[in-house]
């Protein structure tokens, strides 16, 4: 019974990836007015009236970077607690020794990981 | 049935089907463009009322309701081009997909008994999961414009995914703990002896909170602060493309509701007077509206303040909520 409704979804997801390309195409080709010979400031990015100066990629902000680490690892441990979920009833106390001790082992290093990222000046 | 029509007889038979007519009219394609319209205009009105104002008027009678759909006729008609140094496909295609993409969600809620159009197996999963794509396309977006707003959105966009999409996949788990399924339409049928709002009420408000955030709403809009970066991600575009990259915004607060609805309001259950969809579109309205009045009601918040409350504040409450049912469903530890 895994693949049920999965052929819908996929008509679905096609029905309105085709609809919406296809309604994008008609308006710019029907619709939208065209200016055969734009000036060259017309093209220019927008930095709020000002001229636009240097390359749009600047450099970024990069003292968050320990929560992206973070994510990487954390997101995939969630995944895991989906499939102890679905059969606890099934699994009972016993059963769910071994995912609390994940649960509580995995949160030690989170609250460390937690207390440097909290301490930007480290990166 | 006889094919009395010759050749065009499968074309018949599919567009009178009714998973056709599901696609296309009631949960799906047409229904959210009306509904994502509407929220437009719905949202100009709640704010205006907090604030005071009168807000859309003039465009019917009924106060203005056909105002958005002004707008879409104005936008179709503006010029469209791409900026100068910009990536052209990916430029057009980021808010297109997005577009799809917040549409898909819809496909995956029960709006009714055999209401819906797709029922998988692994509902609740599989529309966080297409929820996910959502901050990868507003960086895309900010890459391939080539300026400097839109560059800064999309990062934010990337940063504030990681606050809060470990929150909302665990506050979803308690659900899951409760159902026992990860079927979207057997979820509600486990809640006819209750609904689940009262078992896992922690679990409900940091699911409210970090789909918030996931819709990028105030006070979490910090991709496309205003008074900030300028409409951040979203600040190169134009005409169509400008609706293209803001309906998202309307289809997901619209999927989000009713997927709120269904996973913790009981769907489409209530009072047997009136039909399951009434019930199912009224829960969904009133989720819609308190959403819209958080919008008018907090400030927006600064990303760091964003992430410090993600990684410890909500993910510690998600993890006591999942503390808390796991009590509920397997009883305390007998010594």
């Amino acid at each position: 019974m895994v693949a049920q409704g999965i052929p819908e979804i996929g008509a679905y997801i096609g029905f309105l990836f085709v609809s919406t390309v296809a309604l994008i195409i008609v308006l710019r080709l029907l619709v939208t007015p065209r200016d055969p010979r734009p000036s060259p400031e017309k093209k220019k990015p927008f930095e709020s009236g000002q001229i636009a100066a240097g390359p749009g990629r600047t450099r970024f902000i990069i003292q968050y970077y320990p929560y992206l680490l973070m994510f990487v690892v954390y997101d995939v441990i969630a995944m895991f607690l989906f499939a102890w979920g679905l059969d606890l009833r099934a699994l009972g106390a016993s059963g769910s020794l071994p995912v609390l001790v994940f649960i509580v082992v995995l949160l030690i290093p989170l609250g460390y990981a937690l207390h440097l990222a909290n301490h930007r000046e480290n990166w | 049935m006889a094919p009395v029509l010759g050749p065009l007889q499968p074309l018949v038979d599919m567009i009178t089907s009714p998973l056709f007519l599901m696609i296309v009219l009631f949960p799906g394609l047409t229904s959210i463009a009306i509904i994502g319209a509407l929220l437009g205009w719905l949202e100009r009105k709640v704010t205006a009322r907090v604030q005071l104002r009168v807000g859309p008027l003039y465009a019917s009678p009924a106060g203005g309701i056909l105002q958005m759909f002004a707008d879409l006729i104005k936008l179709s008609f503006k010029e469209l081009f791409v900026p100068e140094n910009s990536d052209a496909f990916f430029f057009i295609m980021a808010p297109t997909t997005g577009l799809v993409i917040g549409a898909a969600l819809v496909g995956l809620i029960p709006f009714a008994p055999g209401l819906q159009i797709a029922n998988i197996e692994v509902g609740l999963p599989a529309f966080l999961a297409i929820i996910t794509l959502s901050p990868s396309l507003v960086l895309l977006a900010g890459w391939s414009a080539n300026s400097k707003f839109p560059f800064i959105g999309g990062l934010r966009a990337l940063f504030q995914q990681t606050a809060y999409e470990i929150p909302l996949w665990l506050s979803a788990l308690g659900v899951i703990m409760m159902a026992g399924t990860l079927n979207l339409a057997q979820i509600v049928a486990a809640q006819s002896t209750g609904w689940f709002i009262i078992p896992q009420a922690l679990g409900a408000f940091i699911f409210l909170v970090t789909s918030v955030a996931e819709m990028e709403r105030l006070p979490f809009d910090l991709p496309e602060a205003e008074s900030e970066i300028m409409m951040g991600w979203q600040a190169e575009y134009m005409g169509v493309l400008f609706l293209a990259a803001q309906g998202p915004g309307f289809v997901k607060l619209y999927a989000f509701s009713a997927l709120f609805t269904t996973i913790y309001l009981g769907g489409f259950l209530g009072p047997t007077f009136l039909p399951p969809l009434f019930w199912m579109l009224l829960k969904t309205l009133v989720i819609i509206v308190l959403i819209m009045l958080l919008r008018s009601t907090f400030p927006r918040v600064r990303l760091d303040q964003l992430l410090r409350a993600g990684w410890t504040t909500l993910l510690t409450l998600a993890i006591v909520n999942i503390g808390i049912t796991y009590l509920l469903v397997v009883g305390l530890p007998t010594l």
